[in-house]
């Protein structure tokens, strides 16, 4: 369900950043964006419109060029590399590339995430488990992750962003590989820690299927900058301007 | 308790990814330590028996003529103005003779045609087992040759100088093979665990996407450093072990081994030698992580 974002203090907040690749390649220009707890939010826009590199401010993968940027009330700037660390622990990522080790199964690639909190492996054995039913994957559990079909491993990288059960899900272009059934599995899973865990999820995607009926909040990007989508319906107008 | 097991989980399967190098490594560290240990374990057999002979010493002047009983009491106040001597013994002719008879036991016929007066009279001295210093023996010796009839003084100096020569270079051997062993220690111990680096870069780098911290990726390589270090030094003081054994068992009859009383490190040299090696292939793992893991 979305949440009341006039009574929630945000989970991460954006303020007026800029990213800029050296020589001078704009990626994300002045953008300013607050992302409440519990919320869902669609971040749409073309290939190249600086998706990736907002999701990669907000996870600490890049450093913004210009503006604050702030998670669970930290700025990033001041976080020391323990402290982002730690706090990578909390924030599911599911990379557009996968970033999946193929010389490993699936079970080992997905219990990497939760090894690193140092959970029993009983505890991970029980929770790969749940994460690949819940993507119907549980049949490749003990298969290499290079032997994975693309939308295969974008399930698994999934399952490892949500493995932790975060506070803050980062997916980028999570159903680019994947047909309209794997979609909606994914779709599904992100529902499931949305409303079991109370997780915070953002979805940047060029894929309008995902988000076509969504009640959630939907901005996109054009050449770096943000604006509201122009589909948007009464009630994400609402949020956006909100 | 799942941090230890982490730690030991992933230190096995660094050591499974990489066992041919860690072999080689291991059997560096095992030889250096061999090589090391060796000499340092002759080394300080010759300082000990070094201390021993030192403590043996005994100076003998050996006369032209008879001391005459009236004389003796005289000399040997003279010699122990100079100084400490715990016993002085004159020797005469007659009983060089004896002596030199009785150690002959039956073949002591061969002196059936001669005298004792081939034989020189002589004077003992035994000084105190304080005077081990080479410098102060010769001094002893040269004041032992002003004596009156004094014609020769043997005092095992010499012996005891090409001793000393021969243990100083040993000690020069020690340090060498002490710094060739901190050195592949080191060194090899830094490249092993830079190869098991490289052979997880991938995995590396999601582990720090995925938040480990920092003793979670440096702990497993800095494990493996130490445990190269325990099982290189063992073997190579298990193989020192076994080698002195093999020696001992063959030579233990009346010769060298018996002459300096050889003998193994005791348990807190060999104990400091362990942890010596564990310490050296610890620090060479940490140059690894400094140097090529960055979180």
């Amino acid at each position: 369900m979305p949440r009341d974002a006039s009574t929630d203090k945000p989970l991460v907040e954006l303020v007026n950043v800029t990213k800029i690749y050296p020589p001078d390649v704009v990626a994300v220009e002045d953008v300013s964006l607050r992302i409440y707890k519990g919320e869902i939010l669609f971040l749409t826009g073309m290939s190249g419109a600086g998706k990736t590199t907002l999701i990669k401010l907000i996870c600490c993968l890049e450093t913004p060029t210009r503006g604050l940027i702030e998670v669970a009330g930290r700025d990033l700037s001041r976080i020391s590399s323990a402290g982002i660390q730690r706090m990578r622990q909390k924030i599911g990522v599911a990379y557009q590339d996968f970033r999946l080790l193929d010389k490993q199964t699936v079970l080992q690639n997905i219990a990497m995430a939760m090894e690193v909190t140092y959970t029993s492996t009983k505890v991970i054995r029980a929770r790969v488990d749940e994460l690949l039913a819940l993507l119907n994957l549980s049949d490749k559990r003990d298969k290499l992750a290079g032997e994975l079909s693309r939308g295969e491993q974008q399930r698994v990288a999934l399952a490892r962003a949500a493995a932790n059960g975060p506070s803050l899900l980062l997916a980028d272009e999570p159903t680019g590989n994947l047909d309209p059934t794997a979609t909606e599995l994914v779709i599904n899973l992100f529902r499931h820690l949305n409303e079991k865990n109370g997780s915070t999820i953002v979805v940047a995607t060029h894929d309008p299927s995902i988000y076509a009926d969504t009640e959630h909040r939907v901005m996109a990007l054009n050449k770096g900058q943000l604006s509201a989508h122009p589909n948007r319906s009464p009630r994400q107008i609402e949020l956006f301007e909100a | 308790m799942q941090f230890l097991a982490y730690i030991l989980r992933q230190t096995g399967k660094n050591l499974r990814q990489t066992w041919g190098t860690q072999v080689m490594t291991l059997l560096t560290v095992t030889l250096s330590v061999l090589l090391f240990a060796f000499f340092f374990l002759i080394y300080t057999n010759m300082l000990r028996a070094s201390a021993r002979l030192g403590d043996d010493v005994r100076l003998i002047v050996y006369l032209d003529q008879e001391v005459a009983e009236q004389m003796r009491p005289g000399l040997e106040k003279k010699i122990r103005d100079f100084g400490p001597v715990e016993k002085i013994v004159f020797v005469s002719r007659t009983e060089a003779f004896a002596r030199l008879s009785a150690q002959l036991g039956k073949e002591k016929d061969v002196l059936n045609d001669l005298g004792p007066d081939f034989l020189p009279p002589s004077i003992e001295v035994y000084p105190l087992k304080t005077l081990n210093d080479l410098t102060k023996i010769s001094q002893f010796s040269d004041f032992l040759l002003t004596l009156p009839h004094a014609a020769k003084v043997q005092s095992g100096s010499d012996w005891l100088r090409r001793f000393g020569y021969f243990t100083n270079l040993l000690r020069a051997v020690v340090l060498l093979s002490g710094g060739l062993l901190i050195i592949s220690m080191t060194f090899i111990v830094s490249y092993t665990l830079r190869l098991t680096v490289l052979s997880r870069q991938g995995e590396l780098e999601i582990l720090r996407l995925l938040g480990a911290t920092s003793a979670y990726i440096r702990l497993p390589l800095l494990l493996e450093g130490m445990l190269q270090g325990f099982l290189g030094s063992s073997l190579g003081l298990a193989a020192l072990y076994f080698l002195y054994q093999y020696i001992a068992s063959r030579f233990s009859g009346p010769g060298f081994l018996k002459l300096f009383d050889f003998a193994f490190f005791p348990p807190e040299l060999t104990a400091s030698i362990l942890l010596a090696g564990i310490v050296l292939c610890t620090v060479g793992s940490l140059f690894s992580i400094r140097r090529f893991i960055r979180i």
